[in-house]
């Protein structure tokens, strides 16, 4: 296909190969005139611009010669690779001259472009060569046998390849050997060629087939085989192209007849080895494969004869021809479509012809003109075989699972002959690329460990490892949550040991205690009109509330609490109100917080420079329930208004949360993720956390956040990348219904050879059934082939396993002592929950969901009747009932539900650990309770800890009646019995705040045994309430307990009485020899409180199993086996109903250790 | 003397010592731990020159494709190697093969020098043409199927200039598009951007089909790397003219989208360079070249890992080798793939010299 042409006729150059842009230089041609029979002469260049679809070749520079040329060479001569210099143009002249020009200053239009110049020749030079390993050696041959080698740095004097041949003749070609630099070849019109040794300066080697009819017009040396070479002959009866091998130089190798008439030029392409050109008197330009004869391709041409023909050095695919008719054609031999070109070659075409007329002649030179009309095709077809350098021959492809596939073609040139050519082996090789050791074997270490569990071991091989301390902590917080009394522990991470504490505290009780004794003696009550007077009057009188306002009047604080804990729940509460708006002491806020178990205010006023503080405090005191989003929300406030530093540690306070979701956000935020060893650093982590999480909390564990399952994805895919497919599908997220994770977990079971489709019916033999085509989500399936099975492909890994339904997820260990708050049987674990709730003070409420796909029963179980009743009656019911109206009320407003807000964002800080003993149990006066309007904090439940600590020194709530202490009774029935037909409105939020926290994480506080798994959650729940502000049980259990003996008792069943005489006496021998009186105060408490045990053995609603654990004891304590029965104690406390124990359990362990330190 | 009468050439004797260099090189980076190990080799039975291998989308079969005129597909699964198909039907050599994304089925496009791409279906077990396109004047040197997202549409570059996109309409129908003259004398690579949603800021309203942008890089003997752009109406846009290259563009790889706004695009030529191109803008139309490397011969083949991390390029000394980007930008090979096949063409190589 005609790319380009040029209206000249004229000799052309193409720029060496190095040169970039492609230039071709055309000299005007000596010995043919055109018909304007303009005697002129010209050097000009022309830049071949493919990106420019027309025909025409832009002129780079025109340069007006005195000489017209038989032969233009452009030698890359001094060229660098940056084309910076561009080579040298040689020129062969009419009368034995030699001319070289500067085309780079030709180019730039400089009147001065001969670099040098010599006539030494004899004619006109018709012959001209670069040797292509020495650039600066050109051959040059004219008349009378004129051979000489010129050096470009050495221009003056050239050289003889040796003697000159006899007779004299013109030399019309000449060419060095392409493999060996010291090889020429020249030949002549009479049809003789000859080989020159430089080395040996002579020739060595004469080649002709003594048919006196080869007249030499084209000479070219085979491109790869040094012994090979062609020669062209232009006489009409002997029309061939000659193949010589001088290793049988007696006649040809080969002769190609292609040609009608007489050749006159051929190009033999370095670029491909089978394509030579040839272009003849038959106004035919072929292509024709050297080594077989064959002709590849035809040229469309016009129907004049070409003389010069050219192969584009730079371009294998592009040549040049020129034509007598005065036209430097260029073509691609690829062949294509002329149909954008064509039109304008045909209005090039006529115009010319116009232009080649001027003297209406009509015709161009008669002999050009031959009969046959080249027809013109609109389509131009290519070789009929592909070049060479069209044939890849290497690739290599990246394919799924970091497979490469690269292919092997042991390349032999076929003309070597027969005996070479070797028996091939086309191979394809499918490799495994493995860039990131260190990721996988992290990762492989991570499944073994959660194969394995053995999760303590391996955060602590990561402490050691650790080189930052930020990791060391984030590890020593991961490892905490698999280690008993976690939140001890966090504790003591966050560097505030109880234990430490406790000392301070025992240190500080002494004088207190010797001080009591002292007390005694008569003492005088005065009712002067002083102030002590009015007190004692108001004391007389019963008025505490006057008593109090006196005390605090007179600025006697002490006096004045003292007083309002004997005056009743509600004066305590006010005289509290009105101690901490007097006190202005730098820890007031933070008593005060711990008072009325706002911890929120804490986590969202303090100074965030006291994160650790904060945290601190959240985990000595908040609840389960709450801890979570306590934590939570410290973190989040650490991300976001904390500099870069805190906002790391924020993640510290979500693996106390447990909040895997944001722990990832964090991370992501503070890490550069990109790297597959930092997505590795995260996902130990999360992976570690989730285990935990599934270990101490509920089983929405198993939902995966987006950004989770974006991670884990991502993580998948990287383990994939590098062939580790297995891996790949552990770590997959296989609970979400995300697209692209389900095509991921869809292509690794297929990669990991898995039937593939079409292959019969496709069976998958783990398979959990998950209709894929029934999913939402999935991208516009249009055929049945795409994952045909129709269920999801099996999840042979060990983490991830998602579980639909929640109770049985619950299954996991639960210690019954930690029961006092139940989860609601109903939650479906939704992966993204909006909001989360959950209440200060209030125990029963944080696990609402908003979400719940099927309306429990719960919520419409409590209509406002019973409801009031309830909450008259039982002190702690009716908050766990407003906790239940609470949950019903998916609609309640986080405004409104929101405690007071603290008076200012202003921060304080505390002076230190200030945290009480944590596992303290509150009790409050019966009677005294009931909703508390407007006060944020209701009647608590004991703080239980997370796991495994069983609280001390409960004690329940006196007036229970039996159906509601009976945790496997059926209360809800109960309640359902009582429900109005028609639906009850709900009390107002207003009166029991639930903050809510937005954009936190669902979570379940404490699990519950399977078999509870139907009741509502409160009903089970000990009803335990601690008087606001209580700070420690013991202080209030004198004042607490002294009602409960006005209650007429059934007997002890007879069975049991055993138990009680055992316990009694056990109580009595401790006290003998008990010698300190904190001891003995204990005991004495302890006796008291071992009277809700007898109350149940009354009542007979123990369980059989914790009945006969306690004749265990009482046997070993008959035998003095203290330790047997403390262990006896443990098995009981760990395997039975918290609330069914809670009331003495702790008290009898009391009392189990005292008689072991006593040795009793 | 003024001749050099070295034995041999000097140029030879450069390769040679080249070639020593890059197998100590490549000694040295075996020691560091073997990065790339067979697990299989699969001996095609082809007769001629392989000029393309690609496995499906699951890599568990494998495609190939051959100067001997055939399309052969094995079942490469466990390191196996079951012939499951010879397929015959292009009149010369078959230059690429392609796996459409198997939501569509079995599906495998192939281009020849014949001028033809034949698109081969798998139904009921046995493969067979479903489709021929002959609407090109010369060597079909390239095919490539866009994302999946898009539909089946596979663009096919050719030596004949021209660029053809055929979109698959349904009941065995094709719809041709054609963008002609794209790369003066030969397209010789073409591939496709991944699909991303432009300004995924802006909320799609939901339930809408995805507004994509559909646009494929082409590369051509015009030494250019185009980009293309479809617009509003269908029509194949120019959008973007990357120069850098001085000689045949060989091939261009469109990274696969890892997530990032970045595109990337790699680019390999005759000129022995390959270069990434970068865009970080939204409007894509600031394009950056780096050069990863220039290599002493032709390279052939770019090819992206999936997470688009490592590029393999195949040179025309019968080399692979895989690139990373390092921490700072800079691209480094990370190891050779030796083939054993680069020292027996050395052999030949030698072995013609000492003929001499």
């Amino acid at each position: 296909m005609k790319l380009k042409e040029v209206d000249r006729t004229a000799m052309q150059a193409w720029s060496p190969a190095q040169n970039h842009p492609i230039y071709l230089a055309t000299g005007t041609s000596a010995q043919q005139l055109d018909a304007t029979f303009s005697t002129n002469a010209s050097l000009e260049i022309f830049e071949l611009d493919l990106s420019d679809p027309s025909l025409d070749m832009k002129s780079c520079a025109t340069f007006s010669s005195s000489h017209r040329y038989h032969k233009l060479i452009w030698g890359p001569y001094k060229m660098d690779s940056k084309g910076d210099v561009s080579g040298v143009l040689i020129a062969g002249g009419e009368n034995g001259n030699i001319i070289l020009y500067d085309p780079s200053k030709i180019i730039a239009g400089d009147k001065e472009v001969v670099i040098a110049q010599n006539d030494k020749h004899t004619g006109p030079v018709r012959a001209l060569d670069v040797n292509i390993f020495q650039t600066n050696l050109v051959a040059s041959g004219a008349n009378e046998s004129e051979i000489y080698i010129w050096d470009l740095n050495n221009f003056a004097t050239p050289m003889t390849p040796g003697a000159k041949t006899q007779p004299p003749e013109d030399i019309s070609c000449i060419a060095w050997n392409r493999q060996v630099q010291h090889i020429l070849a020249s030949a002549s019109p009479s049809g003789r060629a000859t080989v020159w040794d430089l080395r040996k300066n002579e020739p060595i080697i004469k080649v002709s087939d003594h048919s006196n009819r080869m007249h030499c017009s084209g000479l070219a040396w085979h491109p790869d085989v040094a012994t090979q070479m062609v020669l062209a002959s232009e006489d009409d009866r002997l029309p061939v192209v000659q193949m010589w091998d001088l290793r049988f130089a007696s006649s040809p190798l080969r002769v190609l007849e292609n040609h009608a008439r007489g050749i006159l030029a051929i190009a033999w392409s370095m670029a491909d080895p089978e394509l030579l050109l040839s272009c003849g008197k038959d106004a035919k330009i072929l292509c024709s494969n050297p080594n077989t004869g064959e002709v590849l391709y035809e040229l469309p041409t016009n129907t004049q004869w070409c003389f010069d023909i050219q192969w584009c050095p730079r371009n294998p695919a592009v040549l040049s021809a020129a034509s007598f008719d005065g036209r430097v054609s260029v073509y691609s031999i690829m062949g294509g479509s002329t149909d954008g070109l064509r039109q304008k070659q045909v209005d090039k075409l006529s115009s010319s012809f116009g232009n080649l007329d001027p003297f209406g002649t009509g015709q161009p030179l008669p002999p050009l003109q031959i009969p046959q009309q080249a027809a013109q095709h609109s389509v131009v077809l290519p070789l009929k075989k592909p070049p060479k350098w069209v044939r890849r021959p290497v690739g290599a492809s990246f394919s799924f699972g970091g497979k490469l596939v690269t292919f092997e073609n042991v390349k032999v040139q076929s003309q070597q002959g027969p005996e070479q050519q070797q028996q091939q082996q086309h191979r394809v090789l499918v490799s495994q690329v493995v860039t990131e050791k260190e990721f996988l074997s992290r990762s492989d270490q991570l499944q073994q460990v959660v194969q394995s569990q053995g999760y303590i071991a391996y955060c602590q091989k990561k402490i050691d490892a650790s080189q930052i301390e930020f990791e060391k902590n984030v590890w020593s917080f991961l490892k905490v949550n698999f280690e008993d009394d976690s939140r001890g522990k966090y504790l003591e991470l966050l560097g505030y040991r109880k234990e430490d504490l406790g000392k301070k505290c025992i240190k500080e009780e002494k004088p207190e205690s010797e001080f009591l004794p002292s007390a005694r003696g008569t003492f005088n009550i005065s009712i002067s009109g002083d102030i002590d007077g009015l007190i004692t009057q108001a004391l007389l009188t019963g008025n505490f509330e006057s008593a109090v306002d006196l005390c605090l009047h007179d600025n006697r604080m002490a006096d004045a609490i003292i007083l309002a804990i004997a005056g009743g729940q509600e004066l305590l509460a006010q005289t509290q109100k009105k101690y901490f708006a007097k006190s202005q002491s730098k820890i007031t806020r933070l008593i005060t917080a711990v008072v009325m178990k706002n911890w929120k205010e804490i986590v969202e006023s303090c100074d965030l420079k006291n994160w650790r503080e904060a945290l601190a405090a959240v985990l000595t005191y908040a609840k389960p329930d709450e801890f979570s989003a306590l934590c939570d929300l410290l973190g989040t406030r650490l991300e976001s208004e904390g500099d870069s530093l805190l906002q790391s540690q924020a993640c510290l306070c979500y693996i106390c949360a447990g909040n895997v979701e944001k722990l990832v956000a964090c991370w992501t935020k503070a890490q550069d993720g990109s790297h597959p060893l930092s997505l590795q650093d995260l996902i130990e982590k999360v992976v570690i956390l989730r285990k935990a999480v599934q270990l101490t909390q509920a089983s929405d564990a198993n939902a995966v956040g987006v950004l989770l399952a974006e991670k884990m994805s991502q993580y998948a895919s990287l383990l994939a990348a590098q062939g580790s497919i297995a891996a790949a599908l552990a770590f997959l997220p296989d609970n979400t219904n995300q697209p692209n994770i389900v095509q991921l977990r869809d292509r690794l079971c297929r990669a990991q050879g898995e039937p593939a489709p079409g292959h019969g019916s496709p069976k998958m033999p783990k398979g959990r059934p998950a209709p894929i085509g029934g999913h939402p989500q999935m991208p516009r399936v249009q055929t049945q082939q795409y994952y045909p099975h129709g269920e999801n492909p099996p999840p042979p890994g060990f983490i991830m396993q998602g579980n639909i339904n929640p109770n049985a997820a619950a299954q996991l260990p639960t210690s019954a002592g930690h029961m006092h708050s139940q989860v609601p049987a109903y939650p479906q674990p939704q992966p993204y929950q909006p909001a989360q709730q959950y209440s200060f003070g209030t125990g029963g409420s944080a696990m609402y969901r908003p979400q719940q796909p099927v309306a429990p029963p719960a919520p419409n179980a409590f209509p406002s009747t019973p409801y009031i009743s309830s909450a008259s009656s039982y002190s702690g019911q009716s908050q766990l009932c407003a906790a239940q109206h609470q949950a019903s009320s998916p609609t309640s407003s986080p405004a409104a539900a929101f405690p007071p807000p603290p008076s200012s964002g202003a921060s304080f800080q505390h002076g230190g650990p200030g945290a009480p003993p944590s596992s303290s149990a509150y009790a409050l006066p019966p009677g005294t309770t009931g909703p508390q309007n407007g006060w944020n904090d209701p009647p608590a439940l004991n703080r239980v800890p997370k796991k495994k600590k069983m609280p001390e020194n409960f004690m329940p709530p006196v007036p229970i009646t039996s159906p509601i202490m009976n945790p496997l009774g059926d209360p809800q029935s109960q309640m359902l019995q009582q429900q109005p037909s028609a639906p009850v409105p709900l009390p107002s939020q207003a009166s029991f705040p639930q903050p809510h926290l937005p954009g936190g994480q669902p979570f379940h506080g404490i699990q519950q045994p399977l078999g509870q798994t139907g009741m509502p959650p409160s009903f089970s729940k000990p009803n335990v309430e601690g008087a606001p502000g209580a700070p420690i049980g013991n202080t209030i259990q004198h004042v607490q307990s002294l009602p409960t003996e006005k209650i007429t008792k059934k007997p002890i069943p007879d069975e049991h009485l055993i138990l009680k005489t055992t316990f009694e006496d056990l109580i009595q021998r401790c006290l003998s020899s008990a010698t300190d009186p904190q001891t003995k105060r204990k005991l004495d408490d302890a006796s008291k409180r071992l009277e809700f045990l007898y109350d149940k053995l009354r009542e007979q609603t123990l369980s059989p199993t914790i009945t006969s654990g306690l004749h265990n004891i009482a046997r070993s304590i008959e035998t003095r086996n203290y330790s047997e029965g403390l262990t006896i104690h443990t098995h009981i406390v760990s395997t039975s109903n918290f609330s069914e124990t809670s009331a003495f359990m702790p008290v009898l362990k009391v009392v189990l250790t005292q008689a072991n330190k006593l040795g009793v | 003397e003024l001749l050099c009468c070295h034995p041999l050439p000097m140029s030879t004797f450069l390769k040679r010592h080249v070639k020593l260099y890059t197998y100590r090189a490549c000694v040295a980076k075996d020691e560091m731990g073997k990065m790339v190990s067979v697990i299989n080799t699969v001996d095609t039975s082809h007769e001629d020159m392989i000029h393309d291998a690609q496995m499906d989308y699951y890599g568990t079969r494998l495609a190939t494709c051959s100067s001997d005129r055939s399309v052969k597909i094995f079942d490469v699964r466990n390191g196996g190697q079951i012939l499951i198909a010879d397929l015959r039907g292009h009149e010369g050599p078959v230059w690429q093969v392609a796996w459409a994304h198997p939501m569509y089925g079995n599906i495998l496009a192939s281009c020849s020098y014949d001028r033809k791409v034949i698109i081969w279906k798998e139904e009921n077990g046995t493969w067979e043409k479903t489709h021929e396109h002959s609407g090109h004047d010369s060597s079909v040197n390239s095919v490539c199927w866009a994302p999946h997202d898009y539909g089946l549409i596979l663009a096919c570059g050719s030596s004949d200039g021209a660029i053809s996109l055929l979109t698959y309409t349904g009941e065995g129908q094709w719809e041709v598009k054609k963008i002609n003259n794209a790369h003066t004398i030969g397209c010789n690579a073409v591939s496709w951007a991944p699909a991303v949603v432009p300004g995924s800021l802006l909320d799609q309203p939901s339930g809408q089909k995805p507004n994509y942008i559909k646009k494929f890089a082409s590369g051509g003997c015009d030494n250019l790397i185009k980009l293309w752009k479809e617009d509003e109406d269908g029509q194949w846009k120019e959008e973007q003219k990357l120069e850098a290259h001085s000689d045949w563009v060989r091939d261009v790889a469109w990274a696969p989208s890892i997530g990032l706004p970045t595109s990337t695009i790699a680019s390999c030529s005759q000129d022995g360079r390959v270069f990434i191109w970068t865009c970080d803008d939204a409007s894509g139309n600031t394009w950056s070249p780096k050069l990863l490397h220039k290599f002493n011969d032709v390279v052939w083949h770019v090819s992206w890992s999936i997470t688009a991390n490592i590029l393999a390029v195949s040179g025309g000394d019968n080399k692979v080798t895989l690139w990373k980007e390092s921490v700072d930008g800079q691209w480094v090979c990370i190891s050779d793939v030796n083939k054993g096949q680069g020292s027996v063409s050395a052999s030949v190589t030698e072995g013609q010299q000492n003929e001499q």
